[in-house]
Protein backbone atom coordinates (compact mmCIF):
# COMPACT_ATOMS: atom_id res chain seq x y z
CA UNK A 1 0.00 0.00 0.00
CA UNK A 2 1.16 3.29 -0.53
CA UNK A 3 1.20 6.75 1.15
CA UNK A 4 -1.61 8.43 -0.83
CA UNK A 5 -4.16 4.73 -0.13
CA UNK A 6 -3.18 4.94 3.26
CA UNK A 7 -3.97 8.88 3.47
CA UNK A 8 -7.73 8.78 2.03
CA UNK A 9 -8.35 5.43 4.72
CA UNK A 10 -6.79 7.43 7.16
CA UNK A 11 -9.40 9.92 6.32
CA UNK A 12 -12.04 8.09 5.83
CA UNK A 13 -11.81 6.38 9.78
CA UNK A 14 -10.95 10.10 10.84
CA UNK A 15 -13.87 11.96 9.07
CA UNK A 16 -11.15 14.59 8.63
CA UNK A 17 -10.34 15.59 4.91
CA UNK A 18 -7.50 14.17 2.82
CA UNK A 19 -5.60 17.73 2.59
CA UNK A 20 -5.43 17.52 6.68
CA UNK A 21 -4.62 14.04 6.68
CA UNK A 22 -1.61 14.99 4.59
CA UNK A 23 -0.64 17.97 6.55
CA UNK A 24 -0.58 15.95 9.54
CA UNK A 25 1.53 12.75 8.66
CA UNK A 26 3.99 15.22 7.00
CA UNK A 27 3.87 17.33 10.11
CA UNK A 28 3.94 13.88 11.83
CA UNK A 29 6.68 12.22 9.73
CA UNK A 30 8.83 15.47 10.48
CA UNK A 31 8.80 14.92 14.08
CA UNK A 32 9.74 11.41 14.13
CA UNK A 33 12.68 12.26 12.05
CA UNK A 34 13.94 15.05 14.07
CA UNK A 35 13.39 13.25 17.68
CA UNK A 36 15.13 9.53 16.45
CA UNK A 37 17.95 11.87 14.66
CA UNK A 38 18.69 13.29 18.39
CA UNK A 39 18.70 9.88 19.44
CA UNK A 40 15.01 9.61 21.10
CA UNK A 41 13.13 6.92 20.59
CA UNK A 42 9.85 7.41 19.99
CA UNK A 43 7.20 5.07 21.36
CA UNK A 44 4.10 4.89 19.34
CA UNK A 45 1.05 3.50 21.39
CA UNK A 46 -0.15 0.45 20.26
CA UNK A 47 2.38 -0.20 17.49
CA UNK A 48 5.67 -0.13 18.63
CA UNK A 49 8.72 1.96 18.89
CA UNK A 50 11.32 3.25 16.91
CA UNK A 51 14.65 3.42 18.04
CA UNK A 52 17.92 4.50 17.20
CA UNK A 53 20.45 1.48 17.77
CA UNK A 54 24.15 2.42 18.59
CA UNK A 55 26.74 0.27 16.10
CA UNK A 56 30.23 1.01 17.20
CA UNK A 57 33.06 1.05 14.84
CA UNK A 58 34.31 -2.16 13.59
CA UNK A 59 37.50 -3.77 11.92
CA UNK A 60 36.27 -5.31 8.52
CA UNK A 61 38.76 -7.47 6.11
CA UNK A 62 38.06 -7.09 2.43
CA UNK A 63 37.95 -10.90 1.56
CA UNK A 64 39.65 -10.78 -1.44
CA UNK A 65 42.96 -8.02 -0.60
CA UNK A 66 42.91 -9.10 3.14
CA UNK A 67 42.74 -5.24 3.89
CA UNK A 68 42.21 -4.51 6.99
CA UNK A 69 40.11 -1.11 7.48
CA UNK A 70 38.05 0.47 10.01
CA UNK A 71 34.51 0.58 9.13
CA UNK A 72 33.00 3.90 11.47
CA UNK A 73 30.03 3.43 13.55
CA UNK A 74 26.60 4.70 12.78
CA UNK A 75 22.96 5.01 14.47
CA UNK A 76 20.82 2.45 12.93
CA UNK A 77 17.06 3.11 13.18
CA UNK A 78 15.34 0.27 14.13
CA UNK A 79 11.36 -0.14 14.87
CA UNK A 80 10.27 -2.64 17.38
CA UNK A 81 6.61 -3.62 17.26
CA UNK A 82 4.69 -3.86 20.68
CA UNK A 83 4.21 -7.83 21.61
CA UNK A 84 0.61 -7.88 20.58
CA UNK A 85 0.84 -6.65 17.43
CA UNK A 86 3.91 -9.06 16.99
CA UNK A 87 1.58 -11.91 17.97
CA UNK A 88 -1.10 -10.49 16.05
CA UNK A 89 0.87 -10.57 12.86
CA UNK A 90 2.76 -13.64 13.44
CA UNK A 91 -0.26 -15.85 12.45
CA UNK A 92 -2.20 -14.97 9.09
CA UNK B 1 19.06 6.84 24.35
CA UNK B 2 17.62 6.73 27.13
CA UNK B 3 15.48 9.85 25.73
CA UNK B 4 12.24 8.93 24.43
CA UNK B 5 9.69 10.92 23.36
CA UNK B 6 6.52 9.58 24.93
CA UNK B 7 3.07 9.47 23.01
CA UNK B 8 0.90 12.06 24.74
CA UNK B 9 4.36 14.32 23.91
CA UNK B 10 4.17 13.33 20.87
CA UNK B 11 0.33 14.09 20.16
CA UNK B 12 1.08 17.38 21.63
CA UNK B 13 4.03 18.33 19.42
CA UNK B 14 1.96 17.19 16.50
CA UNK B 15 -1.00 19.29 17.12
CA UNK B 16 0.54 22.06 18.00
CA UNK B 17 2.98 22.57 14.90
CA UNK B 18 0.05 20.98 12.51
CA UNK B 19 -2.48 23.74 14.12
CA UNK B 20 -5.05 21.11 15.43
CA UNK B 21 -6.28 20.36 18.17
CA UNK B 22 -5.33 17.38 20.50
CA UNK B 23 -8.38 15.40 19.98
CA UNK B 24 -7.58 15.53 16.34
CA UNK B 25 -4.13 14.87 16.33
CA UNK B 26 -4.60 12.21 18.54
CA UNK B 27 -7.58 10.39 16.25
CA UNK B 28 -4.80 10.67 13.56
CA UNK B 29 -2.23 8.65 15.12
CA UNK B 30 -4.56 6.07 16.83
CA UNK B 31 -5.81 5.62 13.57
CA UNK B 32 -2.41 5.63 11.67
CA UNK B 33 -1.28 3.08 13.80
CA UNK B 34 -4.57 1.04 13.07
CA UNK B 35 -4.53 1.70 9.28
CA UNK B 36 -1.23 0.24 8.76
CA UNK B 37 -1.66 -2.60 10.90
CA UNK B 38 -4.23 -2.84 8.93
CA UNK B 39 -2.44 -2.80 5.43
CA UNK B 40 0.18 -4.70 6.69
CA UNK B 41 -2.29 -7.83 7.10
CA UNK B 42 -3.78 -7.28 3.71
CA UNK B 43 -1.38 -6.26 1.99
CA UNK B 44 2.14 -7.04 3.65
CA UNK B 45 3.84 -3.74 2.88
CA UNK B 46 3.09 -0.27 3.51
CA UNK B 47 4.60 2.74 2.04
CA UNK B 48 4.92 6.07 3.77
CA UNK B 49 6.79 9.10 1.69
CA UNK B 50 9.30 10.61 4.34
CA UNK B 51 9.80 7.81 6.94
CA UNK B 52 9.70 4.39 5.21
CA UNK B 53 8.56 1.20 4.51
CA UNK B 54 6.81 -1.37 6.98
CA UNK B 55 6.93 -4.78 5.84
CA UNK B 56 5.48 -8.38 6.77
CA UNK B 57 8.39 -10.69 6.41
CA UNK B 58 7.69 -14.64 6.49
CA UNK B 59 10.07 -16.38 8.47
CA UNK B 60 10.46 -20.01 7.07
CA UNK B 61 9.08 -22.96 9.02
CA UNK B 62 12.62 -24.82 10.24
CA UNK B 63 14.22 -28.31 11.77
CA UNK B 64 15.11 -27.95 15.25
CA UNK B 65 16.05 -30.18 18.54
CA UNK B 66 14.27 -30.58 21.43
CA UNK B 67 17.38 -29.47 24.08
CA UNK B 68 15.48 -31.73 26.81
CA UNK B 69 15.09 -34.53 24.93
CA UNK B 70 17.25 -34.05 21.99
CA UNK B 71 13.50 -34.94 20.02
CA UNK B 72 13.61 -33.35 16.61
CA UNK B 73 10.92 -30.72 16.84
CA UNK B 74 10.03 -28.14 13.93
CA UNK B 75 9.55 -24.51 14.78
CA UNK B 76 6.58 -23.35 13.17
CA UNK B 77 6.80 -20.52 10.31
CA UNK B 78 6.06 -17.10 11.10
CA UNK B 79 5.69 -13.45 10.29
CA UNK B 80 7.24 -10.45 11.25
CA UNK B 81 7.33 -6.33 11.40
CA UNK B 82 10.73 -5.24 9.29
CA UNK B 83 10.99 -1.61 8.72
CA UNK B 84 12.73 -0.44 6.29
CA UNK B 85 13.91 3.48 6.02
CA UNK B 86 14.04 5.49 3.24
CA UNK B 87 17.60 6.10 1.90
CA UNK B 88 17.93 10.07 2.66
CA UNK B 89 16.10 9.38 6.52
CA UNK B 90 19.19 6.35 7.38
CA UNK B 91 21.45 8.23 5.99
CA UNK B 92 20.55 11.26 8.72
CA UNK B 93 20.21 8.63 11.31
CA UNK B 94 23.36 7.17 10.53
CA UNK B 95 24.94 10.50 11.42
CA UNK B 96 23.08 10.80 14.13
CA UNK B 97 23.46 13.76 16.55
CA UNK B 98 26.84 14.60 14.95
CA UNK B 99 25.35 15.68 12.03
CA UNK B 100 26.17 19.31 11.51
CA UNK B 101 23.26 20.30 9.26
CA UNK B 102 19.86 20.94 10.89
CA UNK B 103 16.53 19.54 9.14
CA UNK B 104 14.70 21.72 7.32
CA UNK B 105 11.13 21.79 9.00
CA UNK B 106 8.07 20.13 7.52
CA UNK B 107 9.52 19.91 4.00
CA UNK B 108 8.52 16.03 3.43
CA UNK B 109 10.73 14.09 1.09
CA UNK B 110 12.16 16.84 -0.79
CA UNK B 111 13.93 18.24 2.75
CA UNK B 112 17.51 16.44 1.69
CA UNK B 113 17.68 18.92 -1.56
CA UNK B 114 18.54 22.43 0.33
CA UNK B 115 18.73 25.59 -1.54
CA UNK B 116 22.77 26.36 -0.61
CA UNK B 117 22.49 30.47 -0.91
CA UNK B 118 19.51 30.38 1.66
CA UNK B 119 21.33 27.90 3.78
CA UNK B 120 24.48 29.92 3.92
CA UNK B 121 22.72 33.24 5.26
CA UNK B 122 20.25 31.44 7.47
CA UNK B 123 23.58 30.06 8.73
CA UNK B 124 25.39 32.98 8.98
CA UNK B 125 22.88 34.62 10.92
CA UNK B 126 22.53 31.91 13.42
CA UNK B 127 26.33 31.87 14.18
CA UNK B 128 26.45 35.61 14.54
CA UNK B 129 22.85 34.61 16.99
CA UNK B 130 25.01 32.10 18.57
CA UNK B 131 28.37 33.91 18.65
CA UNK B 132 26.01 36.95 20.56
CA UNK B 133 24.96 34.41 23.06
CA UNK B 134 28.07 32.48 24.26
CA UNK B 135 28.90 36.07 24.94
CA UNK B 136 26.44 36.14 27.41
CA UNK B 137 25.46 32.90 28.58
CA UNK B 138 25.01 29.78 26.42
CA UNK B 139 21.80 28.30 27.19
CA UNK B 140 20.47 27.10 24.00
CA UNK B 141 20.90 23.45 24.72
CA UNK B 142 17.40 23.27 26.02
CA UNK B 143 15.75 23.18 22.74
CA UNK B 144 17.51 20.49 20.62
CA UNK B 145 13.91 19.27 18.67
CA UNK B 146 13.16 22.49 17.13
CA UNK B 147 16.78 23.77 16.62
CA UNK B 148 19.16 20.61 16.35
CA UNK B 149 22.00 23.32 15.53
CA UNK B 150 22.85 23.49 19.39
CA UNK B 151 24.18 20.14 19.46
CA UNK B 152 27.52 21.14 17.70
CA UNK B 153 27.39 24.43 19.72
CA UNK B 154 30.05 23.77 21.80
CA UNK B 155 32.95 23.09 19.83
CA UNK B 156 32.77 25.16 16.52
CA UNK B 157 33.12 28.56 18.06
CA UNK B 158 36.41 29.70 16.17
CA UNK B 159 35.90 27.11 13.69
CA UNK B 160 32.72 28.15 11.96
CA UNK B 161 33.35 31.71 12.19
CA UNK B 162 34.96 32.20 9.13
CA UNK B 163 33.19 29.63 6.94
CA UNK B 164 29.90 31.15 5.91
CA UNK B 165 32.71 33.91 4.53
CA UNK B 166 35.16 32.69 2.70
CA UNK B 167 33.41 29.64 0.64
CA UNK B 168 30.03 30.91 -1.01
CA UNK B 169 29.97 27.20 -2.79
CA UNK B 170 27.01 25.65 -3.27
CA UNK B 171 28.68 22.61 -1.41
CA UNK B 172 27.67 23.09 2.19
CA UNK B 173 26.52 19.79 2.96
CA UNK B 174 28.97 17.55 2.55
CA UNK B 175 31.88 19.99 3.35
CA UNK B 176 31.24 19.77 7.37
CA UNK B 177 30.22 16.00 6.94
CA UNK B 178 34.08 15.52 5.72
CA UNK B 179 35.29 16.62 8.93
CA UNK B 180 34.79 14.20 11.23
CA UNK B 181 36.09 11.61 9.04
CA UNK B 182 39.60 11.98 9.57
CA UNK B 183 39.02 11.30 13.34
CA UNK B 184 37.84 7.88 12.25
CA UNK B 185 40.33 6.83 9.54
CA UNK B 186 43.65 8.17 11.04
CA UNK B 187 43.60 5.10 13.11
CA UNK B 188 42.70 3.21 10.01
CA UNK B 189 45.34 4.07 7.81
CA UNK B 190 48.03 3.28 11.28
CA UNK B 191 46.23 0.07 11.24
CA UNK B 192 46.77 -1.06 7.83
CA UNK B 193 50.62 -0.26 7.35
CA UNK B 194 51.09 -2.39 10.84
CA UNK B 195 50.22 -5.51 9.87
CA UNK B 196 52.13 -5.21 6.37
CA UNK B 197 55.86 -5.94 7.56
CA UNK B 198 54.62 -9.15 9.36
CA UNK B 199 53.64 -10.45 5.50
CA UNK B 200 56.84 -9.54 4.13
CA UNK B 201 58.29 -11.82 6.89
CA UNK B 202 55.27 -14.17 6.29
CA UNK B 203 56.49 -14.69 2.74
CA UNK B 204 60.13 -14.84 3.61
CA UNK B 205 59.27 -17.56 6.47
CA UNK B 206 56.85 -19.88 3.63
CA UNK B 207 59.49 -19.10 0.97
CA UNK B 208 62.22 -20.55 3.26
CA UNK B 209 60.33 -23.64 4.02
CA UNK B 210 59.39 -24.12 0.48
CA UNK B 211 63.19 -24.22 0.12
CA UNK B 212 63.88 -26.20 2.82
CA UNK B 213 61.22 -28.89 1.21
CA UNK B 214 62.49 -28.80 -1.87
CA UNK B 215 65.78 -29.73 -0.57
CA UNK B 216 65.03 -32.84 1.90
CA UNK B 217 63.02 -34.11 -0.98
CA UNK B 218 66.37 -33.99 -3.75
CA UNK B 219 68.23 -35.55 -0.65
CA UNK B 220 65.57 -38.08 -0.59
CA UNK B 221 65.69 -38.76 -4.26
CA UNK B 222 69.70 -38.72 -4.65
CA UNK B 223 69.31 -41.45 -1.44
CA UNK B 224 67.19 -43.56 -3.09
CA UNK B 225 68.78 -43.46 -6.49
CA UNK B 226 71.72 -44.39 -4.69
CA UNK B 227 70.67 -47.90 -3.20
CA UNK B 228 68.86 -48.81 -6.37
CA UNK B 229 72.39 -48.10 -7.93
CA UNK B 230 74.11 -49.85 -5.79
CA UNK B 231 71.72 -52.72 -5.89
CA UNK B 232 71.83 -52.84 -9.62
CA UNK B 233 75.63 -52.32 -9.78
CA UNK B 234 76.51 -54.36 -7.28
CA UNK B 235 74.88 -57.68 -8.84
CA UNK B 236 76.74 -56.99 -11.93
CA UNK B 237 80.44 -56.33 -10.05
CA UNK B 238 79.67 -59.20 -7.53
CA UNK B 239 79.08 -61.51 -10.84
CA UNK B 240 82.54 -60.36 -12.36
CA UNK B 241 84.19 -61.03 -9.11
CA UNK B 242 82.78 -64.36 -8.68
CA UNK B 243 84.55 -65.13 -11.89
CA UNK B 244 88.05 -64.08 -10.65
CA UNK B 245 86.55 -66.01 -6.99
CA UNK B 246 87.04 -69.54 -8.31
CA UNK B 247 90.61 -68.30 -9.08
CA UNK B 248 90.94 -67.04 -5.16
CA UNK B 249 88.38 -68.79 -3.82
CA UNK B 250 91.11 -69.65 -0.78
CA UNK B 251 91.58 -66.27 -0.23
CA UNK B 252 87.40 -64.76 0.19
CA UNK B 253 86.77 -67.70 2.16
CA UNK B 254 89.82 -66.93 4.56
CA UNK B 255 88.82 -63.01 5.10
CA UNK B 256 85.29 -64.45 5.77
CA UNK B 257 86.51 -67.12 8.47
CA UNK B 258 88.34 -64.71 10.15
CA UNK B 259 84.47 -62.97 10.91
CA UNK B 260 83.01 -65.71 11.41
CA UNK B 261 82.71 -66.31 15.29
CA UNK B 262 81.98 -69.61 15.82
CA UNK B 263 84.64 -72.27 14.94
CA UNK B 264 87.90 -70.80 16.53
CA UNK B 265 90.12 -73.60 15.36
CA UNK B 266 89.24 -72.60 11.98
CA UNK B 267 90.59 -68.71 12.76
CA UNK B 268 93.69 -70.86 13.59
CA UNK B 269 93.90 -72.89 10.14
CA UNK B 270 95.66 -70.71 7.39
CA UNK B 271 93.58 -71.90 4.72
CA UNK B 272 89.88 -72.88 4.63
CA UNK B 273 88.11 -74.43 1.45
CA UNK B 274 85.04 -74.70 0.74
CA UNK B 275 84.87 -78.28 2.04
CA UNK B 276 85.85 -77.44 5.67
CA UNK B 277 83.26 -74.93 5.94
CA UNK B 278 80.71 -77.61 4.48
CA UNK B 279 82.06 -79.70 7.21
CA UNK B 280 82.06 -77.79 10.13
CA UNK B 281 78.61 -76.66 8.48
CA UNK B 282 77.61 -80.18 8.33
CA UNK B 283 79.19 -80.84 11.85
CA UNK B 284 76.59 -78.02 13.67
CA UNK B 285 73.41 -79.72 12.06
CA UNK B 286 74.59 -82.74 13.17
CA UNK B 287 72.77 -85.58 14.00
CA UNK B 288 69.07 -84.19 12.03
CA UNK B 289 71.25 -85.00 8.55
CA UNK B 290 69.36 -88.09 7.99
CA UNK B 291 65.68 -86.60 8.00
CA UNK B 292 64.33 -85.52 4.43
CA UNK B 293 62.15 -82.32 5.70
CA UNK B 294 63.06 -79.08 4.57
CA UNK B 295 64.02 -77.70 7.61
CA UNK B 296 67.15 -79.89 7.65
CA UNK B 297 68.27 -79.40 3.63
CA UNK B 298 71.75 -79.86 3.30
CA UNK B 299 73.38 -77.18 0.90
CA UNK B 300 76.08 -79.30 -0.99
CA UNK B 301 77.88 -76.14 -2.54
CA UNK B 302 78.26 -72.96 -1.44
CA UNK B 303 78.13 -69.87 -4.03
CA UNK B 304 79.89 -67.90 -1.19
CA UNK B 305 79.99 -66.67 2.21
CA UNK B 306 79.33 -62.97 2.08
CA UNK B 307 79.80 -60.54 5.57
CA UNK B 308 76.10 -59.00 5.63
CA UNK B 309 76.88 -55.13 4.99
CA UNK B 310 74.68 -52.22 5.54
CA UNK B 311 71.56 -52.05 4.17
CA UNK B 312 71.28 -55.23 2.57
CA UNK B 313 68.83 -57.70 2.59
CA UNK B 314 68.46 -61.48 2.16
CA UNK B 315 66.24 -60.74 -0.46
CA UNK B 316 68.83 -58.43 -2.35
CA UNK B 317 71.38 -61.27 -1.71
CA UNK B 318 68.85 -63.61 -3.55
CA UNK B 319 68.48 -61.44 -6.09
CA UNK B 320 72.25 -61.07 -6.54
CA UNK B 321 73.36 -64.07 -6.74
CA UNK B 322 69.70 -66.06 -8.13
CA UNK B 323 68.46 -63.41 -10.42
CA UNK B 324 65.10 -63.29 -8.12
CA UNK B 325 64.26 -62.55 -4.86
CA UNK B 326 62.54 -65.48 -4.80
CA UNK B 327 65.18 -67.76 -3.17
CA UNK B 328 65.70 -65.61 -0.04
CA UNK B 329 64.05 -68.37 2.00
CA UNK B 330 66.89 -70.90 1.05
CA UNK B 331 69.49 -68.54 2.30
CA UNK B 332 67.91 -68.39 5.47
CA UNK B 333 67.67 -71.71 5.84
CA UNK B 334 71.46 -71.88 5.23
CA UNK B 335 72.17 -69.97 7.72
CA UNK B 336 69.27 -70.29 9.92
CA UNK B 337 72.25 -71.55 12.73
CA UNK B 338 73.17 -67.96 13.71
CA UNK B 339 70.34 -66.11 12.62
CA UNK B 340 67.12 -65.84 14.62
CA UNK B 341 65.38 -63.26 12.52
CA UNK B 342 65.78 -62.93 8.66
CA UNK B 343 64.51 -59.18 8.74
CA UNK B 344 67.08 -58.14 11.14
CA UNK B 345 70.41 -58.91 10.75
CA UNK B 346 73.35 -57.27 12.20
CA UNK B 347 76.21 -55.91 10.22
CA UNK B 348 78.96 -57.78 9.63
CA UNK B 349 77.14 -61.26 9.68
CA UNK B 350 78.39 -63.77 7.94
CA UNK B 351 75.45 -65.01 5.47
CA UNK B 352 76.33 -68.70 3.95
CA UNK B 353 75.00 -68.61 0.14
CA UNK B 354 73.77 -72.04 -1.18
CA UNK B 355 74.19 -73.38 -4.55
CA UNK B 356 70.41 -74.74 -5.76
CA UNK B 357 69.44 -77.93 -7.30
CA UNK B 358 67.08 -77.50 -9.87
CA UNK B 359 64.26 -79.28 -7.25
CA UNK B 360 65.03 -76.14 -4.97
CA UNK B 361 64.77 -73.92 -7.97
CA UNK B 362 60.51 -74.60 -8.46
CA UNK B 363 58.81 -72.15 -6.32
CA UNK B 364 55.54 -74.29 -6.54
CA UNK B 365 56.86 -77.18 -4.65
CA UNK B 366 55.49 -77.79 -0.92
CA UNK B 367 59.28 -77.64 0.22
CA UNK B 368 59.42 -74.63 -1.03
CA UNK B 369 56.06 -73.09 0.39
CA UNK B 370 56.95 -74.43 3.80
CA UNK B 371 60.45 -72.92 4.00
CA UNK B 372 58.89 -69.28 2.63
CA UNK B 373 56.42 -69.62 5.41
CA UNK B 374 58.71 -70.96 8.17
CA UNK B 375 60.46 -67.72 7.32
CA UNK B 376 58.17 -65.67 7.09
CA UNK B 377 56.95 -66.39 10.78
CA UNK B 378 60.72 -65.83 12.05
CA UNK B 379 60.43 -62.65 10.34
CA UNK B 380 57.62 -61.59 12.30
CA UNK B 381 59.06 -62.47 15.42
Amino acid sequence: MLTKDLISRIAVATGLSKKQVEHLMSTNNAILRENLMAGKAVTLQGFGAFEVKERSPRVIVHPRTGERTISPGKNQLVFRPVDNLKDELKKI
Amino acid sequence: MAEKLSWTELRRILASRAGVSEKEANAFLTALNAEIVEALKTDKQVKINGLGIFKLQAVAPRKSVNIATGEAIIIDGYNKVAFVPEAGVKELIERGGVSPQPLPEGKGEDFAVVDPIKKLGSQAEEIVDILGELGQSPKEEEKPVKEPEPVSLPTPEPVKEPEPVKEPEPVVIPEPVKEPEPVFYVPQSQQVQEPEPPKKEEKRHHFLRDTLICVVILLLLLLVGYFFLRSQLGGWIDSLLQQEQTEQVAVVTDTTAAVLPAPIDSVIEEELTEEQILAEFLEASGETEGSETPDDQIYEDLITIEPMHEASRLTWMSKRFYGTKAYWPYIYDANKDHISNPCQIEVGTPIRVPKLTEAQKDTTSAAYRQLLQEAEEACRK
